[in-house]
């Protein structure tokens, strides 16, 4: 999920919130009546309908969304189904929506955003056990579309890819050297992207070197991807795996180590790390190799890529070659490992995995379909092998689905693998997930802000003062969202 | 000398409100789409790439549908809000009755309540009236709020003489024939600031019809725009630069209309 | 009132039965149809839904809707606003049958007195002329009881119930009374903010206010000099800024102030350190920068204004002050001045109503930030601003619709006294 640093269209998700809930109960689920959610997926496939499915806009300007509605048509052409584009925002609401008819059947979203309908009932559980896909997808990836009704679970949505920080970076800006020099382990991967100390010390070299030149770049104040680092030291978001909002966990474990190595990351970068500069610029910059590595999501590879052919096009390559060439020098990989001390200048450190937040994307069955079974039908296809090595092929995501991650490789299978085994922890599903993100983000910019205070008046100088502004960053959400209860 | 520092004030406040525009204007044509990728003010390359891709790349972003859109919601509610504005102004000016003074303070008084706290409320009341995705119900709602400002017009109206009215009255003209034959030619300034300011309402809101507009070939260009992906900066910036065209020329059609009011002291003096 | 209802006559009292049944009698046709029709057309609203709507308006629905199990519930919401909507027909039913009644009354006390009835032709031209601001504002106050009025009395109304959070459809909505009140009053966070932000409320909207309205005076004053040639030329400026939406413009002020912006671009190429002129610790600086970005934008219109008023001025007036050698300063202060003030007050007025509620500024250029010594709130956020976290980002809209209240009140008293003492609203005929 990338979140988008335009402000503006919180103001209107948030109105639209507002209204959302304002509208939400005038269910157009007659005739159904009597009938518990079982009764809904009969398997029957509804004759002559026309399902609207909303997609990703990347999805669709990158033309994976044109391949898998014509694929689809043509499978179901002689039961008369049709999928169409729902020609909505991506971004839609529909909860708000839906009531009123204005939804679409299908839709495409992050685990978080879905789950938020799962409360207000607006998307259909899914038989998910009987769905050919089940067995490919972790648990995890399941858990993430997981909850509870009067003491029976549902599955409210299907897992399709996995969203989570990746780090990326240039192999044509490394040190000629680096085997030699930057390979410590000789493993013939450098170590600056292996660890944070390698990658924090490259900075350091690189800036000096250049004064108009960086490695490591990233907003700060970013709590997708900045709270990473609090989680890789024992913080999380909420207790109980994320479904208890009375116990907010950014200060807990030793969260404040993380907060110390991004405040040292920050050191190493300029001011732009503070606002949200570097989030709209990174593509160019990194193109351009003003920065070495950045952090990102796997969805805007493409994004990446795309700049930086124009780039190599401009140096006189002809398209051809750019590309090649931009796909030989660009890397997405997972993010590097974290010191245990926390200290990014120690020589030799005791290394651990770095967790990142994450999501999985999936696709829900809006409760306002009037044709339920075929939505399914549409999902089923949209979740199959096939068509998830193609999306993963034609987008660069990471497919959730064991065998196609197989099947496209590389880092897909490393995220794959990082999901099973915890290492991606994913954003809460819950409602009040939403009073997370301010409280922290000015966390993150003071931090930022911080590294380029004079030593007086620095408001975090030590370790200990970087636990008291978490624990007040907790107070925070808890007071956003327990004061007005 | 006056004459000099006049003109050396208006080349200040020209430089003022132009160079942001300028630098929107650039970076239209700015060749790479990042923001960023300036040398201080400036694209380092320039190209009509953007304003190419603008018209003729509508799969995903339709500008020129969007921009119909909006031309029509904006001209139907300039002509509608218009008409009800200059006339609730001109009655409120004019005439005594028993509600005129409550309604003047209800008015006042209802523009300070926070506006976005009724949204919910204007929403719910489309989807009853099933005007969600038709570009009528925003010209409704936009000409319906018009009369709202009437005070602005009211204040001019209290400017024109009434000697003129009385006079007209005695040779037996309606009210109506006093209003249109009298006082509308004399408050033509009044009437192209009113339709001016309601054409560009709706040509630069985007909450009303970001509620509103669910399907992406009805959208407006502002909630267009809005949707446009973080790395089309130029195209952004191409279509902010375009939408200010139909407004600059508007003005410049007006513009005569706006500063010739009034004959140099008709009635009074 | 209860006079005439005494004395009224059978034909009369006919029309208290059914509307417009007296205007038949007395043979006034046309009327008489009208009226019936319009009792007609709102019985069959009343019968179809209008009685449902009024009750659900009290319970606020009873059947909780459950999509999973098809079932079909209530939601409160709309059955709030749709609770309110048929209120606002009964108020209009009211008024129709008064002024029906008082018709048939006045047909009466003319027949008594022997003067013939106004034919129905006559009554519609008197449409035109005497009644001629009842033609006129029918419109207007129509669409603004729908589309302005029952909204805010909708909010009003979300004050006294305990809808968000939780509570929000499919759930069913209840009816608290004061609760939401009393929790304002009780929550100690709570009032130290909201203090601190209403003094700098005031304070912007005062500033600002000035600033724009001076500024945009002054402009259209230098623009009028006669010694200036191509006048549509320079005024043009200004207008191209107007004519970009403030949101573009906003979103490019924040960039040109931001880290990697322009100006600290130039700043840092000419060896200096960037400068956070909007960043966390920038209180000033953002507020300032505020004030000027939101003079930017409000200028142009501001200068058109004046720019309508002043071609309206009594240029004689200017040509006798000159002859009794009274300087530019003195005809600015005792004609311009007077003058545009008397026909811009309730401009100024709505300027400072639309500053003290000015959204976009500081959510665009500062948003997304809770300091030190706020309640979820930053120094640089206005009381709308406030609310807006509270109420929108933390789901909280009853209490949000509560502090609005709050913040109605107090605003819309402090501008009602102005604008009643104001002169425009008190001599409305100085200049005439």
């Amino acid at each position: 999920m990338k979140r988008k640093s335009a402000l503006f269209l919180a103001v209107v998700m948030g109105i639209s919130l507002l209204t959302g809930c304002g509208g939400t109960s005038e269910s157009k689920t007659d005739a159904k009546s009597g009938q518990g959610t079982n009764g809904v997926f009969t398997g029957e496939l509804e004759k002559n309908v026309t399902i609207r499915v909303l997609e990703n806009d990347t999805a669709i300007s990158k033309g994976y969304f044109d391949e898998l509605i014509n694929a689809f048509n043509e499978e179901y052409k002689d039961k008369g189904i049709t999928a169409v584009d729902a020609n909505m925002d991506q971004y839609l609401d529909l909860a708000n929506d839906g009531p009123y008819g204005y939804g679409p059947d299908v839709l495409y979203q992050a685990n978080d955003v879905i789950m938020q309908y799962a409360e207000g009932k607006h998307i259909y559980p899914l038989p998910v056990e009987s769905m050919e896909c089940y067995k490919e997808i972790p648990k995890t990836a399941w858990d993430a579309y997981k909850t509870e009704v009067d003491g029976n679970t549902y599955y409210c949505g299907v897992p399709i890819n996995v969203q989570t920080a990746m780090l990326y970076y240039r192999t044509d800006l490394l040190p000629e050297d680096w085997q030699t020099t930057w390979d410590k382990d000789g493993n013939q991967v450098p170590d600056m992207v292996e660890n944070w100390n390698d990658m924090y010390a490259y900075s350091l070299q690189r800036h000096q070197e250049d004064a108009s030149k960086y490695g490591y770049m990233k907003a700060i104040y970013d709590v997708y991807f900045s709270s990473g680092f609090l989680f890789s030291y024992g913080g999380y978001v909420f207790g109980d795996n994320n479904t208890n909002p009375e116990d907010i966990g950014f200060s807990k474990g030793e969260a404040e180590k993380g907060a110390w190595v991004l405040s040292q990351l920050a050191s190493a970068m300029n001011e732009e790390c503070i606002d949200d500069t570097i989030n709209t610029n990174a593509y160019g910059k990194l193109a351009d190799g003003t920065y070495f590595a950045t952090i990102s999501t796997p969805d805007v590879y493409s994004t990446f890529l795309d700049e930086l052919v124009m780039e190599y096009e401009k140096e006189g390559l002809s398209t051809e070659e750019a590309k090649t060439k931009a796909q030989e020098n660009l890397v997405m990989t997972t993010v590097p490992k974290l010191p245990k001390s926390g200290d990014l200048s120690e020589e030799n450190p005791e290394l651990i995995d770095a967790k990142t937040m994450g999501g999985v994307n999936g696709y829900a069955v809006s409760a306002y379909t009037k044709a339920p079974n075929a939505s399914l039908a549409f999902v089923e296809f949209a979740a199959s092998y096939d068509m998830q090595v193609k999306r993963s092929e034609m987008l660069g995501v990471a497919p959730a689905r064991e065998d196609a991650a197989e099947q496209v490789g590389g880092v897909s299978q490393l995220l794959y693998q990082n999901l099973e085994k915890g290492t991606i922890v994913l954003m809460p599903s819950i409602q009040e997930v939403a009073q997370i993100w301010t409280p922290a983000q000015t966390f993150f910019t003071d931090i930022a802000k911080d590294a380029f205070r004079s030593e007086s008046e620095k408001k975090y100088p030590d370790i200990t003062s970087m636990k008291a502004g978490l624990e007040s960053v907790d107070k925070q959400i808890h007071d956003a969202i327990f004061t007005l209860k | 000398m006056d004459t000099t520092v006049t003109y050396i004030l208006l080349i200040i406040v020209a430089f003022i409100f132009f160079f942001p525009c300028l630098w929107l204007i650039l970076a239209s044509f700015s060749k790479s789409g990042t923001i960023y990728s300036f040398d201080g003010f400036f694209p380092k390359e320039y190209s009509f790439a953007s304003f190419e891709k603008l018209f003729t790349d509508t799969s995903l972003y339709n500008y020129p549908q969007w921009f119909f859109n909006t031309l029509f919601v904006a001209a139907g509610s300039c002509v509608l809000g218009t008409f009800l504005t200059i006339l609730t102004a001109y009655t409120m000016s004019r005439f005594e009755f028993k509600a005129r003074k409550p309604i003047m303070k209800t008015t006042m008084v209802l523009g300070m309540f926070p506006s976005f706290m009724g949204m919910i409320a204007v929403y719910l009341l489309m989807t009853q009236f099933n005007l969600i995705n038709h570009l009528w119900g925003l010209i409704l709602i936009y000409s319906a709020g018009a009369p709202m400002g009437y005070l602005t017009q009211k204040g001019f109206f209290d400017t024109i003489p009434k000697a003129i009215d009385e006079a007209a009255r005695i040779d037996g003209a309606t009210n109506l024939q006093v209003f249109t034959k009298i006082n509308l030619p004399l408050s033509k300034p009044m009437i192209v600031y009113t339709a001016l300011t309601s054409f560009t309402w709706p040509w630069s809101d985007f909450i009303l019809p970001k509620l509103l507009l669910k399907e992406k070939n009805l959208y407006t260009v502002a909630v267009g725009l809005m949707s446009l992906d973080e790395t089309e900066f130029a195209r952004f910036a191409a279509g902010s630069v375009f939408i200010a065209v139909p407004i600059v020329i508007l003005y410049f059609c007006l513009v005569k209309n706006m500063v010739n009011g009034m004959a140099a002291g008709a009635v009074k003096g | 009132m209860k006079e005439r209802i005494k004395n009224s006559s059978g034909k009369t009292r006919l029309s208290m039965l059914v509307m417009g049944a007296g205007q038949l009698a007395y043979g006034r046709i046309g009327k008489g149809l009208l009226f019936l029709l319009a009792e007609i057309s709102i019985l069959y609203y009343f019968i179809s839904r209008g009685f449902g709507d009024i009750k659900g308006f009290f319970t606020l629905g009873e059947q909780k809707g459950d999509a999973w199990l098809g079932i079909q519930g209530d939601n409160s919401v709309v059955m709030l606003l749709m609770g309110i909507f048929a209120w606002i027909v009964v108020a209009a039913l009211i008024c129709l049958y008064r002024w029906n009644v008082k018709d048939a009354c006045h047909m009466q006390e003319l027949q008594q007195q022997g003067k013939p009835l106004p034919t129905f032709r006559q009554e519609l031209s008197n449409l035109v002329d005497k009644k001629f601001y009842v033609t006129v504002l029918v419109l207007p106050v129509i669409g603004v009881c729908v589309f302005n009025i029952l909204p805010i009395i909708f909010m009003i109304l979300i004050a006294f119930t305990n809808y968000g959070g939780n509570i929000v459809p499919p759930e069913l909505v209840d009816w608290v009374g004061l609760q939401n009140f009393s929790k304002l009053l009780t929550l100690s966070q709570f009032a130290p903010t909201f203090f601190k932000i209403l003094g700098w409320n005031l304070l912007w909207a005062v500033l600002s206010t000035a600033l724009n309205y001076f500024a945009g005076l002054g402009l259209a004053l230098l623009l009028e000099k006669e010694c200036v040639k191509g006048k549509a030329f320079w005024r043009a400026f200004p207008v191209l800024a107007y004519a970009i939406p403030g949101f573009i413009t906003l979103l490019a002020f924040k960039f040109m102030f931001s880290y990697g912006g322009p100006i600290n671009q130039l700043i840092t190429a000419s060896g200096g350190t960037a400068i956070g002129f909007l960043d966390l610790d920038a209180k000033w600086t953002a507020r300032i920068i505020g004030l000027l970005v939101n003079c930017w934008i409000s200028v142009p219109s501001i200068m058109l204004l004046a720019t309508g008023i002043l071609s309206n001025r009594d240029t004689s007036l200017y040509e006798a002050a000159k002859i009794d050698g009274a300087g530019r300063w003195k005809q600015f202060q005792k004609l311009t001045l007077p003058f545009v003030l008397f026909s811009t007050m309730p401009v100024l007025i709505s300027q400072f109503i639309g500053n003290f509620n000015n959204f976009g500024i500081f959510y665009f250029l500062r948003g997304g930030l809770y300091l030190d010594g706020y309640f979820l709130a930053s120094d640089t956020d206005l009381l709308i601003n406030w609310l807006y976290n509270l109420s929108i980002d933390n789901n909280y809209y009853c209490i949000g619709a509560a502090i609005s209240l709050v913040i109605f009140i107090i605003t819309s008293v402090i501008s009602l006294i102005v604008y009643v003492k104001s002169p425009s609203y008190r001599e409305e005929d100085t200049f005439q």
